[in-house]
């Protein structure tokens, strides 16, 4: 959703960027009136170009720098968190209590037939099958560290839709440092903050929050229906036994600060990817095609550059603002 | 490493929790049961948070002040946001924009809203009293308005002097 948004943002960004561009090279074509001032132009917004690519070259090259340190820093920590927080007894006593909430609330959430309890239900059985699956991914990834064959037996416990998402999380961990984005994921899934009251809020609570709703709801019916005594005592004790096993590894993973690691690796990234290449885009495509006019500038061409002259001006004005921009990011990393 | 008070407030609300009521009133209004449970969780919940919070924040006094500071803590913390009319020694009013109440589905008639709007404000408000002005007396009152359409519904605390 959010990767929906960024595109989004970054087209609309570069869709009035291009209109703002033509505007201003149209009021700017029928300003430039002599060669001389073409001429002036052209090498002004060369050197501002030239000027740009160095500045943004150097910025690249210190994020790479900080990444490079960042991406150590957590590879440095990620052997320890795969042999002592996440020992394999801690994991698949979890994976049991999750296989054991799937189990519960799926069949709740079966027979039921009000919709917002049906709902509840469906969301908690989606969020343990989510959790499943990434513990089996740390799991793989432990068994993989101490040279051990992995059994297969959590992965028998998907279907194949659950097997895909599980294949598609192992593949994407290619560094090390990486199994800590699964870490945050499950943290975050499990204690997201909850306000209780608003529905809005509700559908975005951490599976914790969820869990103890679930456990107030079935602990209502009781009152009504017997039948759900023994699931609510089943869901409070696993909650209970999750809730202190999950919470260890967030307490770890906040002291060792890698959430906020985590977001200047993101931020780094950002930089060195999409930035970048807009960047080169801006910037590079622009000088290279100055660089080919500044020879070719004659009385006699000058009218047949003048628009392009106009364009390449106007793009200066907007790859400075684009620097402000960047510096602003690469401040931020 | 000892816990600030705002982790600590957090820590509490996840202790104690109740149902959200956009699951709870269609499961009670088709067994037509249960709403004494809820009424029963809904205060003990509250008594439990305002308890806690005064012994985190150290509030010791008995007066609208101490129930102005726990009440904000627990909207803040619930995501309802409040705005205040009148505050003085004897009375707080405010108006709330958004409440739980409009969450709960459509096809939910009116009337049985009303009920359970009765119930949720009944349930806090005596805790929220019983804890925090006790042993003086208090009442809590609200206009019902928000499920009736308008954009607003005001709520009032009031300390009832003894004669």
């Amino acid at each position: 959703m959010s990767h929906l948004k960024n595109s989004l943002f970054l087209f609309s960004v570069f869709l009035i960027a291009v209109g703002i561009i033509f505007i201003l090279a149209w009021l700017y074509a029928t300003e430039y009136t002599s060669y001389a001032d073409m001429k002036t132009a052209l090498t002004t917004t060369t050197a501002v170009f030239g000027t740009l690519l160095g500045i943004i070259t150097a910025g690249l090259m210190f994020t790479q720098g900080k990444f490079s340190e960042l991406s150590s820093e957590l590879g440095e920590k990620s052997p320890d968190y795969l042999a002592d927080v996440l020992s394999l007894e801690k994991i698949q006593s979890i994976e049991t209590h999750f296989l054991t909430l799937r189990k519960a609330f799926s069949q709740l959430a079966a027979t039921t037939t009000i919709t917002e309890e049906k709902n509840l239900y469906e969301r908690i059985s989606a969020k343990t099958s989510s959790m499943f699956v990434n513990f089996a991914v740390l799991l793989n990834l432990k068994l993989k560290q101490q040279g051990l064959l992995d059994t297969g037996l959590l992965v028998s416990e998907m279907d194949s839709n659950l097997y895909k998402v599980y294949e598609k999380e192992r593949k994407s961990i290619k560094k090390e440092w990486q199994l800590f984005n699964i870490i945050r994921k499950i943290i975050s899934t499990w204690e997201a903050p909850a306000s209780f009251l608003t529905v809005k809020s509700s559908m975005n609570s951490g599976l914790q929050a969820d869990l103890k709703s679930s456990i107030s709801i079935l602990k209502l019916k009781e009152s009504v229906d017997k039948s759900s005594t023994n699931i609510r005592s089943e869901v409070t004790k696993t909650l209970s036994d999750l809730s202190d096993e999950i919470s260890e590894i967030s307490k770890r993973l906040h002291e060792d600060r890698i959430p906020q690691l985590l977001s200047q690796m993101e931020q780094a990234g950002a930089i060195r990817g999409k930035y970048f290449y807009l960047a080169v885009i801006f910037i590079t495509a622009p000088l290279l095609i100055n660089l080919l006019i500044l020879p070719q500038l004659t009385e006699a061409t000058a009218a047949f550059f003048k628009p392009i002259i106009s364009i390449t001006s106007s793009l200066s004005v907007m790859g400075v603002m684009f620097l402000l921009l960047y510096i602003h990011k690469i401040l931020n990393v | 490493m000892k816990k600030t008070a705002e982790n600590r407030i957090k820590d509490l609300f996840l202790k104690h929790s109740y149902p959200p009521v956009e699951v709870i009133i269609p499961i009670l209004e088709k067994s037509g049961r249960g709403e004494q449970e809820l009424s029963r969780q809904l205060y003990d919940t509250y008594v439990h948070l305002a308890i806690e919070i005064k012994e985190i924040l150290g509030l010791k006094d008995k007066n609208m002040k101490t129930l102005v500071k726990v009440w904000g803590i627990i909207t803040s913390f619930e995501g309802i946001k409040i705005q205040p009319i009148e505050l003085d020694d004897s009375r707080f009013s405010f108006s709330v924009a958004d409440c739980p109440m409009l969450h709960v589905g459509k096809d939910i008639p009116l009337n049985v809203k009303s009920k359970f709007c009765d119930l949720i404000c009944t349930s806090a408000g005596k805790a929220l009293l019983d804890t925090i002005l006790s042993p003086y007396r208090g009442t809590l009152t609200w206009d019902k308005a928000l499920i009736k359409g308008a954009g607003k519904c005001t709520i009032t605390f009031e300390s009832v002097k003894d004669r």
